[in-house]
């Protein structure tokens, strides 16, 4: 399942959002308006087209880590967890 | 936690080394330093300065070239390639501008304070060299960019520009030795108009639309209008040209000074948007930095205008340049405040609990003391021309050389935090930007 760049969907591991084809900074922003709107610790999966090397701090800001997961050829995924 | 720190070596290893937007950065500290101790040497020449050699141009261009020039050099070079999707060329370039263009610059500055022609000639030759081989940089790069097609259109008129800007300035130091191969008059439009609001000035507001979204953490503005805002600022700098070689100069210069007004206020209603927009709405005095640094752009061309209509005051011209240069420098200066502990943070060694967090890597009380200087500085400087007063400027660059060396306090701290990375980073070259 997938749903419009930006817009996130819930699927039974975590909550997944597309950023891929989005103009710099839209990823960053949109992935962040996502964690910020969080009640819940819950897990939140990325598909990106490059590693957002500008995200980092920001989530480090807000609590969060990153890490890399097995994504589709071209495709950079990573698997974000609160830990604060 | 391993595959984190694992990961965000892989990505930092995409960056740049550290150690190359901060060699242009740190010069950039000392040449502000340099630049305020020049209007302190210089103060008695200031209120009058209407061109030629002294201190007040090296001042000028302690400023323009060590400073502007040499933050927007480290800026791009760091961001262009992330921004286009597109490496360097080479790797090693720009540790061999960087060490051609800061000694150049150096030996430009110290020849126009000291009044020496020939010193002169050969700091510009040097500089020249430099940016020449930074416009071949950046054509390649942004031949290939993909996307961002509004960083890339202002990236093109930047270079453009940066042409104009070295063959006026080759002309203008060649007429102190006696061989100008274009009339001085000509040249200094053309340099005014293509250094500050061409090259720098295009520069900075291309860089915004990556730097001031992502400082506020909003979408970039919508494609349309910010083209409009660069190809409004292109027409007005075609305009100048043409005034400027003689045609219809009394029609033309206002129409490029009204031309290059409605781009800047159309960029500056773009970024207010985006700055509404924003996630974070608290961006503390950086943001007040760039404020003054628009304000002062506009101020620039409100007395421009005045100039070019015949209504100019005495010492109008002077004004000019110090609210042109002013709010430039303000601007940058309100960048390298929120960029370098961003930056900072992602070269840091990564620690058990991750990349120390950007806040962190912030010397707020240096950088508070840089900030009231720097305006208390600026006003007083404005206020040493209004009224010709060497002891207004004298203070004015007394005040500007404390906040200096606060900035750079600032600086070394986040330099600091670096520093056990820097030696990995200049070895793990492999990893690219790819």
């Amino acid at each position: 399942m997938t749903a419009p760049a930006g817009q996130p969907w819930r699927e039974a591991d975590a909550l997944h959002i597309d950023v891929r084809g989005m103009t710099p900074p839209g990823p960053l922003v949109a992935i962040l308006r996502l964690v910020d709107s969080l009640a819940e610790p819950v897990p939140v999966i990325v598909h990106h087209d490059r590693h957002p090397q500008l995200l980092f701090p920001e989530l480090a800001e807000r609590g969060w880590v990153a890490e890399v997961v097995a994504g589709d050829p071209g495709e950079v995924r990573l698997r974000l967890t609160r830990t604060a | 936690m391993a595959l984190v720190a694992g990961f965000l070596g892989e990505a930092k290893g995409r960056l740049l080394p550290a150690s190359i937007p901060f060699r242009f950065f740190g010069a950039a500290v000392v040449f502000q330093a340099m630049a305020w101790l020049a209007v302190v040497i210089g103060a008695r020449q200031i209120g009058s300065f209407a061109g030629g050699l002294g201190w007040p141009l090296a001042a000028l261009h302690a400023v323009t070239l060590g400073m502007l020039t040499m933050t927007a050099l480290g800026a791009s070079l760091q961001l262009l390639p992330v921004a286009t999707r597109q490496p360097l060329a080479s790797r090693r370039a720009p540790a061999w501008l960087w060490a051609l263009y800061t000694p150049g610059v150096a030996v430009m500055v110290l020849a126009m304070g000291l009044g020496q022609p020939r010193w002169l000639a050969l700091g510009a030759a040097t500089v020249v060299l430099a940016l020449a081989g930074y416009a071949l940089l950046l054509a390649r790069n942004l031949l290939g960019a993909r996307g961002m097609p509004v960083v890339v259109a202002h990236g093109w008129a930047a270079l453009a520009s940066l042409g104009v800007m070295l063959a006026s300035a080759s002309s203008l130091v060649a007429s102190y030795l006696g061989h100008g191969f274009l009339a001085r008059p000509a040249a200094v439009a053309l340099h005014v108009s293509f250094s500050a609001y061409g090259f720098m000035g295009l520069l900075v507001l291309g860089f915004s639309f990556i730097l001031v979204p992502m400082f506020a953490l909003a979408e970039a503005p919508a494609e349309r209008p910010s083209l409009a805002s660069a190809a409004l600022a292109v027409g007005a700098l075609l305009l100048a040209t043409l005034a400027a070689c003689g045609f219809a100069p009394g029609r033309l210069r206002p129409a490029a000074v009204a031309l290059g007004g409605a781009a800047l206020l159309l960029h500056i209603a773009l970024m207010q948007g985006v700055l509404k927009r924003g996630l974070r709405r608290r961006l503390g005095r950086p943001l007040l930095l760039l404020r003054v640094g628009w304000a002062g752009l506009v101020a620039s061309l409100a007395v421009a205008l005045a100039l070019a209509l015949g209504a100019g005051f005495e010492r109008a011209t002077t004004l000019f340049g110090v609210l042109l240069v002013g709010g430039l420098l303000s601007f940058l200066l309100g960048m390298l405040a929120r960029i370098v502990p961003f930056l900072a943070s992602m070269h840091a060694p990564t620690g058990r609990r991750g990349p120390p967090l950007p806040s962190a890597l912030t010397a707020e009380g240096p950088l508070a003391v840089h900030f009231w200087c720097h305006l208390v500085a600026l006003a007083l400087l404005v206020a040493a021309v209004l009224v010709d007063s060497a002891w207004l400027a004298r203070a004015a660059g007394t005040a500007g050389l404390v906040g200096a060396v606060a900035f750079a306090r600032f600086f070394a701290v986040a330099c600091r935090v670096m520093r056990p990375r820097a030696a990995t980073a200049g070895a793990g070259k492999a990893a690219g930007l790819n």
